[in-house]
């Protein structure tokens, strides 16, 4: 298992609807992220079909695995590289139950899926009215340790992280479509959730307009210390390569022990306190 | 919250770059050779038209200055040729008089006395002319709509707000005049009492009953879900003012959409067709 490696931060905008214009682009960037010496090439939420796509969705979602999964693959296998990206999957038990997932692809087929746990449906955002909610956080097992995926308003819900990281990842990629309002909420989370969790956060957003929608880009890869390693531009497209090495938890952890000082007997009563809201 | 100016402000800059990229990508997906818009001389369409030739280049944006007899105003015709020039805007003046009168000619029960109905027939005859354009040339048509008059539906329905794209629709007036100025819109047409210009003397602000000023803060707290108490308290003003803008606000819901219908079948325009602009 590697423990140093290059992440790479494919900030793209996408062709609302058109699956083949945006996996190409994919195809683009993952050649581009080998050729900057990555392992790890990270897309944005729903970057296989764009964000905005209201009742379309249901003729675009897609079983996993399926044909863009295998597309996907394909790219990974050829070019000896792990894929993160979005798509609007189709439960393979009914016919038109959807979710929010991010799929992690590596060099040897597919790794895994996370099904977003909370959709935004409130302001401009209507995921609930198409999407299912997931159940279960996302940790896999990969050759770069064991990865954590959410996608975009999880972030605003600290104990995803924490499952996340108490479930071994140290690396967690947090895929986003956030319109350019939300800014300070993110670039303020990425880094908390890497500090009190320490470990890597790797952020990364859609740029463009869809439906008069326009999202802001500023993707990052966040230490466990809380410090930037590299960011992208906002509101276009952009790429940028940062490393993760592990090794630098083990120096910030005895520093700021979060993990070490964590009080299970809370959790119970904050279970307790929310349904009881 | 505290209803003060200071939480009209914002990044100028930043607005100008998401206002023009909005513009830019608008008409790049639509395959459209550029952009025209009615230019009144007045703030609105001149920052529209500014932000226009900022996103695309003014040799692609068509400016109509479309004077009537009845409204005519050198003052305006000017301010409408010097935005122009400023941003390298091409300008075609077209004077609606005939047709005005051929319309109303033809219109058995036209009231020459009733001036609101009077003068939104010069707004959807402007609007008649922009489009024309529009569908000739294969260009985008620019509303110049602010937030402030589409909130409380000071607008001719069909006729100013008729557009593909409203750019300025999210800013106030009182903001789009504080981007106008930061674009260089030249400070004679920020600076002058907006006009609609339906009838001879009118002004928005008279017509309203309150100064853009303070309406717009108004409109911000309401904006926030804030209640009409806490604005008028805030603002140090009758709650009956504050009372009467929500009223406004909402009663005019219907000149902000699509006309109603009423569900029939599976799925149905304005209720549960969602599509996405692609």
């Amino acid at each position: 298992m590697k423990t140093r490696f290059k992440v790479a931060l494919a900030q793209i905008s996408c062709q609302q609807g058109d699956k083949e214009a945006n996996l190409r682009k994919i195809k683009d960037y993952a050649v581009k992220a080998k050729q900057h010496n990555a392992d790890l090439v990270i897309f944005p939420e729903l970057s296989l079909t764009g964000y905005v796509l209201r009742d379309e969705l249901y003729k675009l979602a897609e079983k996993i695995p399926g044909p863009s999964t295998k597309a996907i693959e394909e790219i990974a296998r050829e070019h000896e590289i792990h894929i993160v990206y979005g798509m609007p999957e189709v439960s393979e038990k009914t016919q038109a139950t959807l979710y929010n997932t991010a799929v992690i692809v590596g060099p040897k087929g597919l790794i895994g899926k996370y099904r977003k746990m909370h959709l935004p449906t409130h302001s401009v955002f209507e995921e609930k009215r198409y999407f299912r909610p997931g159940y279960q956080t996302g940790v896999f097992e990969t050759n770069l340790g064991k990865i954590g995926l959410i996608i975009c308003y999880d972030i605003f819900f600290p104990e995803i992280c924490r499952l996340t990281r108490l479930n071994g990842a140290q690396l967690i990629v947090c895929i986003s479509a956030s319109p350019a309002v939300r800014k300070s909420f993110f670039e303020t989370l990425t880094i908390a959730r890497a500090m009190e969790n320490t470990a890597f956060v790797a952020y990364v957003n859609l740029v463009g307009v869809e439906d008069g929608l326009q999202f802001w880009g500023g993707s990052r890869l966040v230490g466990p210390n809380g410090k930037v390693i590299v960011s992208s531009k906002y509101d276009e497209e952009d790429f940028a390569v940062g490393e993760v090495d592990y090794a630098e938890i083990r120096y910030i952890e005895p520093l700021v022990p979060t993990l070490k000082d964590l009080r299970p007997e809370i959790f119970e009563k904050l279970k307790d306190a929310a349904e009881n809201l | 919250m505290k209803l003060a100016p200071e939480v009209l402000e914002l990044d100028w800059e930043e607005v100008k770059n998401k206002v023009a990229r909005f513009i830019r990508d608008y008409v790049e997906k639509a395959k459209a050779k550029g952009i025209v818009l009615g230019l009144s001389g007045g703030v609105d369409s001149s920052t529209a038209a500014a932000l226009s030739a900022i996103a695309i280049g003014g040799d692609k944006v068509l400016g109509l200055v479309l004077p009537e007899r009845e409204t005519y105003s050198p003052r305006e015709v000017k301010h409408a040729k010097l935005v122009a020039e400023k941003f390298g805007i091409k300008t075609e003046t077209i004077d609606i008089t005939p047709t005005l009168k051929t319309i109303q000619k033809t219109i058995p029960v036209f009231d020459p006395e009733d001036k609101l109905c009077k003068g939104n027939l010069k707004a959807r005859t402007r609007m008649l002319y922009i489009y024309y354009y529009a569908n000739k040339l294969n260009l985008i048509v620019c509303g110049s709509s602010d937030k402030s008059e589409t909130m409380i539906g000071y607008f001719t329905k069909w006729g100013d707000v008729a557009a593909d794209i409203a750019p300025l629709m999210d800013l106030y007036k009182t903001q789009v005049r504080k981007l106008a100025k930061h674009i260089g819109v030249p400070d004679e047409i920020v600076d002058k009492p907006p006009s609609p210009m339906l009838w001879p003397g009118q002004t928005a602000e008279e017509e309203i009953g309150v100064k853009y000023e303070l309406l717009d803060l108004i409109l911000y707290g309401l904006e926030h879900f804030m209640k009409t108490d806490e604005i008028a308290e805030q603002l140090n003003i009758e709650r009956e003012l504050v009372e009467r803008i929500e009223k406004r606000w909402k009663s005019m819901e219907h000149k902000r959409r699509l006309p109603q219908t009423t569900k029939i079948q599976y799925r149905t325009v304005g209720f549960d067709f969602r599509l996405p602009q692609t």
